[in-house]
């Protein structure tokens, strides 16, 4: 091949080349976008602009992606990114890494005073977490932070924060009128089949150590490692984290379990308080395990097990804890 | 000393130790930063200390601030070589040209982390450093074009085009990539400017970086190994077909993000086709070297940019895989792509760059280099790091991407990568080590006596 290589076919020639093909790939796409807001889109308040004022300079997007792709599972909100969601973003903050979850579907999936904790320092509600404590940024610029999270999923985000004010009302003022009522409250918002189900599974040692696992790597920062709601994170939620011991007085006025109490409020949440759905997080056996092991040890034993109503399994018919108990009880009548 | 030295190849060296500086502080960021990934509360609520204030700065201040501050050193002297003359066509430009590349980093270290920033992923300088990086290339680019025009060589050898085309890409890339005709956003509105973003992304590398690499890799290693390149034929489709397919293909990084999909087909087909201009190119340095890899052994600076052409090929093994969606499915989001980075920026054009010091600077200096025994145990120290942290990123990558694939829920996962921070972090610490090893050897040799380095081959004998 025969091409001289100039100074000038080098540099101007390459920038020609260069040109054309920024010209096609890169600001015709752009005269193409219409920025056509998407159906959840709506715009930003000054509160939530002062927020992502924070998160930009901050960099939380390096962590955080702000779209959700068709293979995501997990950002509970469920809904695929669209370029109409970016129309108001200068720049929108796509992200390149997930250090940390998805944000973009965020809005209103917890309450703000779970955020308000969080940001403190993430440990006290997610003990695994690696992001930063931004403790630091104090009342105001926190309270701007959670808005803007808090908007993240347009006018879907929205419809939740509305649910989230509601219930945040009445879960407040039945936490005031004490334990029992506020025990009340809640368990009548949760479907009767299930307040009546007592845990399908033994409370075997082995179900008590991975139950302990889940309970110390999701619940402790709010409930507190003896259970009793004082977790770090509880002096900045209203309604305070449930105590658990509560449910003793529960079990003596109804006599009824608390497996399926626990099963369906770790499952979904209590929307208005600061307890988030873990349906994402934790499956079916984890969540039995882990109400087992808040009974056993936080509120006077597991479940008495009919087995009629149980799930049929290969250990089922055995029931190690109460055979323990029983033997436990017997051994005082066997004197000599 | 004057403040603008003139003497001749003052420009290279003041490049260099530019890039020897910043190199440790963007390695010393790196570091603190990858603490926090295990370790988050170890320096709780230190406000300027917040990984996502220290992450931009490592990114610009290791990628331009220590790679190309080295390339740069590199070019500043074999332009005015492979032109047959002595000096650049102003040194006293040329060192201004490296004052206010400093300045850049000064700044954009004090901005970020104040918290002053764009928001855009590798664009976040505020708009006047933009400017203070704009005039420092701009400056430099006239210098190494009047130098062209002086030239006694009527041809041009291959680096040279490299060096004079990349130039040029680096002011057009960094001014469109930074949006900086929309001075008070520095951004656009709406989707397309992750576009604009990832065009600009992935030419920081493709465009900017190895192009100087590039034209580095093709002086140093013909005259280590004493052969020509294998054809002129090669380089050319070398040269242009880098620059018609490195600039169509930033969009493969948003193949799963709402963007048009005609882009994202267009850049997955070019990232195959980006095969082309790396294997021309490393053939056409590598062919020559049959039966004269000997040569390699006892030429530090050599090892070093021979082993950066290994870690392009790896990279670039690698990337245009990673454009395809079925590889992108797992990978994206994930380290894995953080152990690309790493090795596309370190093991390719950082080998390459401090390649270029350790072969250069002793010829600027007419002194040899303080120690090859340091120099070799910054390659080695180096290449281990890399390695550790590439595999230790790579399996980090493909645990987070099978899980996340498979329905596992983000907080579950975390957990799981801890093992993997703290290799990270340790290998870190071994790069800051070779970092500072290599700065040391450069001090000693810069405020040291010595005799005159052993006779080079003369360039002509190269550029055919």
């Amino acid at each position: 091949m025969k091409l001289e290589m100039t100074p000038r076919v080098a540099g101007v020639g390459s920038l020609i080349v260069f040109s054309v093909i920024v010209l096609a790939v890169v600001i015709v796409p752009t005269l193409e976008d219409r920025l056509e807001p998407s159906d959840t889109w709506r715009p930003r308040t000054e509160i939530e602009n002062k927020g992502l004022e924070i998160y930009i300079a901050n960099g939380c997007q390096y962590c955080h992606s702000m779209y959700i792709r068709p293979q995501d599972w997990d950002y509970g909100a469920d809904r695929v990114a669209q370029a109409g969601d970016y129309v108001e973003d200068t720049p929108p903050l796509l992200g390149s890494e997930r250090q940390g979850p998805d944000l973009s579907q965020e809005g209103g999936l917890r309450a703000d005073d779970w955020h308000l904790a969080h940001f403190a320092n993430p440990r006290y509600t997610r003990p695994d977490s690696i992001m930063p404590a931004f403790g630091w940024l104090g009342g105001e610029r926190t309270a701007q932070l959670t808005a803007y999270i808090q908007s993240r999923g347009g006018t879907d985000a929205d419809a939740r924060m509305e649910r989230q004010h509601h219930w945040k009302a009445l879960l407040i003022d039945a936490y005031r009128r004490g334990p029992i009522e506020n025990m009340e409250f809640l368990h009548d918002n949760i479907p009767i089949e299930w307040v009546r189900l007592p845990n399908p599974y033994p409370a075997t040692e082995t179900a008590l150590k991975r139950g302990e696992r889940i309970y110390f790597q999701f619940c402790i920062g709010c409930h507190g490692p003896v259970g009793d709601g004082l977790g770090p994170a509880a002096p900045y939620m209203n309604p305070k984290p449930f105590n658990f011991t509560y449910f003793n007085r529960w079990k003596a006025k109804t006599g009824g379990p608390i497996g399926g109490i626990l099963y369906y409020q770790v499952m979904n949440g209590i929307t208005g308080s600061t307890m988030p759905p873990f349906k994402t997080e934790l499956e079916s056996e984890k969540i039995w395990d882990v109400s087992n092991y808040i009974a056993v040890y936080f509120a006077g034993g597991p479940d008495k097990l009919d087995t009629k109503r149980g799930i049929p399994s290969s250990f089922e018919p055995k029931q190690p804890y109460e055979d323990e108990q029983r033997q436990e009880e017997q051994e005082p009548e066997e004197p000599d | 000393m004057k403040f603008l030295s003139d003497r001749p190849y003052s420009t290279s060296r003041n490049f260099f130790v530019t890039g020897v500086f910043w190199g440790v502080v963007g390695a010393l960021y790196g570091v603190v930063a990858s603490i926090e990934l295990f370790a988050p509360d170890l320096y709780a609520n230190v406000e300027w200390l917040t990984f996502g204030r220290m992450r931009p700065i490592h990114v610009n201040v290791v990628a331009f601030g220590f790679v190309h501050s080295l390339l740069l050193g590199g070019a500043a002297f074999i332009v005015p070589r492979l032109c047959g003359l002595q000096q650049l066509w102003s040194e006293r430009l040329g060192n201004l040209s490296v004052w206010l590349w400093n300045a850049v980093f000064v700044s954009a270290a004090i901005t970020l982390h104040s918290g002053m920033t764009q928001g855009r992923e590798l664009a976040e300088l505020a708009y006047f450093i933009d400017w203070l990086f704009m005039i420092s290339i701009g400056l430099f680019t006239i210098n190494v074009f009047m130098t062209l025009s002086k030239r006694k060589q009527k041809l041009l050898y291959v680096s040279l085009w490299y060096i004079a085309g990349g130039l040029l890409w680096t002011l057009s890339v960094y001014f469109l990539g930074n949006i900086m005709f929309r001075p008070a956003e520095g951004a656009l509105t709406g989707i397309s400017d992750p576009i604009w973003l990832w065009f600009y992304g992935h030419n920081v590398v493709g465009l900017i970086i190895t192009p100087v690499a590039v034209g580095l890799i093709y002086w140093v290693i013909p005259r280590a190994v004493r052969a020509p390149v294998w054809s002129h034929t090669m380089s050319l489709i070398g040269f242009w077909v880098l620059l018609v397919m490195y600039t169509h293909i930033g969009t493969h990084h948003l193949l799963q993000a709402p963007v048009p999909r005609w882009l994202k087909i267009i850049s997955v087909v070019d990232s195959i086709a980006m095969f082309i201009p790396v294997l021309t190119v490393l053939l056409n340095v590598w062919l020559p070297m049959r039966g004269r890899w000997g040569k390699l052994h006892d030429n530090p600076g050599a090892k070093l940019v021979f082993a950066g052409s290994i870690f392009y090929l790896l990279t670039c093994i690698q990337g245009p895989l990673h454009s395809l969606p079925s590889v992108q499915r797992l990978t994206h989001f994930t380290h894995w792509v953080v152990g690309h980075s790493h090795i596309a920026i370190l093991g390719f054009a950082g080998f390459v760059g401090i390649g270029a010091l350790y072969t250069i600077l002793p010829q600027v200096l007419k002194r040899p280099l303080y120690s090859r025994r340091l120099a070799d145990l910054t390659y080695w120290l180096l290449m281990f790091s890399i390695l550790v942290m590439f595999i230790d990123l790579s399996i980090a990558g493909l645990i987070q991407g099978s899980a996340w694939l498979g329905g596992e829920a983000f907080y579950r996962v975390v957990p799981q990568l801890t093992i993997f921070m703290i290799l990270r972090a340790a290998s870190g610490i071994g790069i800051l080590c070779a970092l500072l090893v290599s700065a040391y050897n450069v001090f000693r040799t810069l405020f040291s006596g010595g005799e005159a380095p052993p006779v080079q081959p003369a360039d002509a004998e190269v550029a055919r």
